[in-house]
């Protein structure tokens, strides 16, 4: 093969690398011009206001979570960190009468508290952090139990719903508040040497430690911000609701790993972009307000939806399928 | 009787001729054994004689028939690997009998049944370990004993092909195993015998094969040799001086000192290093000199000593600090040590020096693409924009970028673990010569550590040789090849030790 042909394919092949979250993106305004073909309600206000703001919750998760992936780890304690979170800032506020808008603040540290535990967990006891954090959303979740009595707390301050129900213009706040977190994020990853050191991390632990980078810091702190992020969302979720309930967050670690899959971020480390995470969680998203929408059977319901995440994740496999296929090409010629 | 033939075997590489029309007989009964330099071609030999390479030209027989051309005839070779590659998480007897199928069990198989039957094998092979016992607890001896007794289940093999098997076994066990060797060849079995360690070779083999360069220089019964012999055959008497790359400006400033360093690989190990100087670090593989130099860069811990760097003591198990302080280890890993595979050539540059890359907000786009392609120009690395994704570079010029993006850091140390592993000969002078270069004129100082003796004695100012661990002496650039071949390989490390104090 000529080398003008060869260093084309090597363009295609970082362009597919590239493009899983652009092929993505085209997918999902596909989406959305089905959806409103088929059902005159999608483009309603109110549907898309829903919409939005159920996506927020994922995307937000799915924003920290990416982090993680980056480093080529995740966090399954993401759900009931936001929940213990979520429950306890509404202890502060019902309970024993704290100023709401502290209990908030009080209740941010302790998520990067439990993030930073988990962190420490990890890299100290040089675990897994799959497991590991089987065994923390056990912990937390254990926690939620012994302090509420499996009881949701109620009374929570009319002060604060407003960051959960509330809207700014057309757009709900939630969503707002995500917005602002992948600012920050796509800052750190992007423009930051921590950033670079992340994506070092996931391309090569033993590299990265080879060229001086200090990798158990750097993991701790992205557990403490996916801590820190799992407990904003948890208590826009308790304003959003008007109560904390231990509930909250039970299909966040699955949904958030699923939308970060979806969006390019490569589970083994060191590919993708944040922003991924956020398109992916519109993708699920869509694809539950669709079902919803179309009238799937209540039973059904469920199961169409993972069907349809399973395809949207196979998409970036199928690309790397064909990027492999090139570069043994390449190699071949 | 010859078991086992290669005719005329020629194995090319990219940029190397492996093996170069090599003929060699094995004979039932006999022990043979082989020797030779790393690089010298054994490794290639023992893959096309075991199937796993096809030569570009020449034939493989086993029992007079054509094996390149029925495959199943390499069946008759039994290879016992120099690592040990058992199964930790299962019993003595499932790796005895793994794949199942060879070894006559049908069907299901019954734990009894193999637990009975792996009884007799271990009895001969005198391994002391109870056949439902794990893998994994067992000692290192009786494992490297366990294999050989595996590849000697399958009834009917021909060749028992050893691969170094005495490098994890106490002198106690080597001696079990060379009663066992000797009863398979009265069996009429061919034995092949690689090793190291001349002095198992005269005690063992009947016959010798020395291979140099590819080529298969000598062949003698072993009654008829001796050791200055068979090194002379290793190293070929003429010595090739033709290019020197070892640094001419070497200061006397003394600018590393090791005392008394003991880490897990590696016992005792003191030495020091000049400004702008090339020190080449020679042993074996397994002999502890990558370990060493990671155990002062920071990267596996260290038991004992001290390390002075510029007269000032060295911190120890921190890499992030002797990145800082000038220490910088290239490693021989490189695809998954060296490079961040992933990421572009620009970025794989830019990630030691981050902090001086940084404008208004962030890091500079523009600052750093700048950096890259000064380093793109000054080593010369190939490659039409820094924004490739390294690994599609070549080695050599991967390594290039990991040398260029090593000096950003201002290094007083350089460690280079075999820097040219995987690369052609070309590119392989140009590190020679960038290396010399930066001892030079940067007044850096140079460890090289290395398994090819040539390029050793072509770039080092100073050669230390390692052996199990240990210092086996210290030369200077001129010292015979012999002597340093010799105390790689263990021979006279008394002798050389008294003289390198």
């Amino acid at each position: 093969m000529s080398k003008e042909k060869a260093k084309k394919n090597n363009a295609i092949i970082s362009a597919l690398k590239k493009s899983n979250m652009t092929a993505m993106g085209v997918i999902l305004i596909l989406m959305i011009i089905i959806a409103s073909v088929m059902s005159p309600y999608f483009l309603d206000i109110y549907n898309l206001q829903a919409l939005v703001r159920d996506l927020a919750f994922i995307g937000m998760i799915g924003i920290g979570q990416s982090l993680l992936l980056l480093i080529g780890e995740l966090d399954l304690s993401v759900g009931k960190i936001a929940s213990l979170c979520g429950i306890l800032a509404g202890m502060m506020m019902v309970n024993y009468g704290f100023n709401p808008y502290l209990s908030l603040v009080i209740a941010l540290i302790l998520g990067l508290v439990f993030g930073a535990i988990n962190g420490l967990i990890i890299t100290k006891l040089r675990l897994n952090s799959m497991v590991a954090t089987i065994g923390m959303q056990g912990v937390y979740g254990g926690i939620n139990l012994v302090l509420t009595k499996g009881k949701a707390i109620t009374g929570i301050p009319e002060s604060i719903y407003i960051f959960g129900k509330g809207n700014v213009g057309p757009i709900p706040i939630p969503f707002i508040f995500t917005i602002i977190v992948l600012i920050c994020v796509l800052f750190l990853v992007k423009k930051t040497k921590t950033g670079r050191y992340i994506y070092a991390i996931g391309n090569s632990r033993e590299a990265a430690k080879i060229l001086g980078i200090k990798v158990d810091r750097i993991r701790i702190m992205i557990y403490s911000i996916v801590g820190f992020i799992s407990a904003l969302a948890g208590i826009l979720y308790v304003a959003r609701l008007g109560s904390s309930q231990s509930a909250i967050g039970e299909n966040w670690p699955m949904n958030s790993i699923a939308s970060s899959v979806i969006g390019g971020v490569s589970l083994t480390g060191g590919i993708g972009n944040p922003a991924g995470a956020l398109i992916g969680a519109a993708v699920i998203s869509i694809i539950q307000n669709m079902i919803v929408l179309f009238g799937v059977n209540v039973y059904w319901q469920s199961a169409v939806s993972g069907i349809v995440v399973v395809i949207a994740i196979s998409f970036s496999s199928i690309s790397d399928m064909i990027r492999e296929r090139k570069q043994r090409k390449i190699k071949v010629n | 009787m010859k078991v086992l033939e290669a005719h005329d075997i020629t194995k090319l590489f990219p940029g190397v001729v492996a093996l170069d029309s090599v003929d060699v007989a094995f004979e039932a009964g006999r022990i043979h054994c082989i020797i030779g330099e790393n690089g010298a071609g054994k490794s290639t030999l023992i893959k096309c004689l075991t199937g796993v390479y096809e030569p570009e030209k020449g034939e493989v027989l086993i029992d007079g028939q054509n094996a390149l051309k029925n495959k199943a005839l390499f069946d008759k070779v039994a290879y016992v690997p120099q690592e040990i590659d058992l199964f930790g998480y299962m019993s003595v007897a499932e790796n005895l009998f793994l794949p199942y199928e060879k070894s006559g069990f049908k069907g299901l198989v019954n734990q009894k049944v193999l637990e009975e039957r792996a009884v007799p094998l271990l009895e001969r092979f005198r391994i002391p370990v109870k056949p439902d016992e794990l893998v994994r607890d067992i000692s290192v001896s009786s494992q490297q004993l366990l294999q050989i007794a595996r590849a000697t289940v399958h009834e009917d093999y021909e060749v028992l092909m050893l691969d170094e098997p005495t490098t994890s076994l106490t002198t106690e066990d080597t001696q079990i195993l060379f009663e066992i060797i000797r009863e398979i060849q009265a069996d009429n079995k061919a034995v092949i015998f690689i090793s190291h360690k001349l002095e198992e070779i005269f005690q063992l083999g009947s016959e010798l094969t020395v291979f140099r360069n590819g080529k298969k220089v000598a062949y003698s019964e072993i009654k008829d040799i001796d050791i200055p012999w068979v090194i002379s055959q290793m190293t070929g008497r003429k010595v090739i001086q033709d290019q020197r790359y070892c640094s001419a400006k070497v200061s006397d400033d003394v600018l590393l000192e090791v005392e008394h360093l003991t880490g897990e690989r590696f016992t005792d190990i003191s030495f020091h290093l000049k400004k702008g100087e090339i020190l080449g670090f020679s042993g074996l593989v397994g002999a502890g000199r990558s370990e060493l130099m990671q155990a002062i860069f920071g990267y596996l811990p260290v038991y004992s000593g001290k390390v002075k760097l510029d007269g000032e003591e060295w911190k120890l198990g921190d890499t992030n600090y002797s990145v800082k302080h000038g220490f910088i280890y290239l490693p021989e890993e490189r695809k998954k040590q060296g490079i961040l595979p992933e990421l572009s050539i620009r970025e794989n540059i830019s990630i030691s020096v981050l902090e001086k890359l940084q404008s208004g907000i962030g890091i500079s786009r523009k600052k750093e693409s700048e950096l890259a392609q000064e380093v793109i120009d000054t080593y010369d690395v190939k490659t039409p924009d820094s924004d490739k994704a390294i690994q599609f570079l070549s080695g050599g010029n991967q390594q290039k970028v990991i040398i260029g993006r090593s000096m950003c850091c201002e290094p007083k140390v350089l460690v280079f673990d075999e820097p040219t592993k995987g690369i052609d000969v070309g590119t392989k002078a140009e590190i020679y010569r960038l290396m010399k270069e930066l001892a030079e004129e940067k007044n850096i100082g140079i460890i090289l550590i290395s398994s090819e003796m040539e390029e050793v004695k072509k770039c080092s100012n100073r050669i230390i040789a390692l052996y199990e661990g240990k210092k086996a002496g210290e030369y200077d650039a001129e010292a015979d090849k012999e002597a340093i071949l010799s105390a790689i390989i263990g021979v006279n490390t008394k002798e050389n030790q008294l003289k390198s104090e």
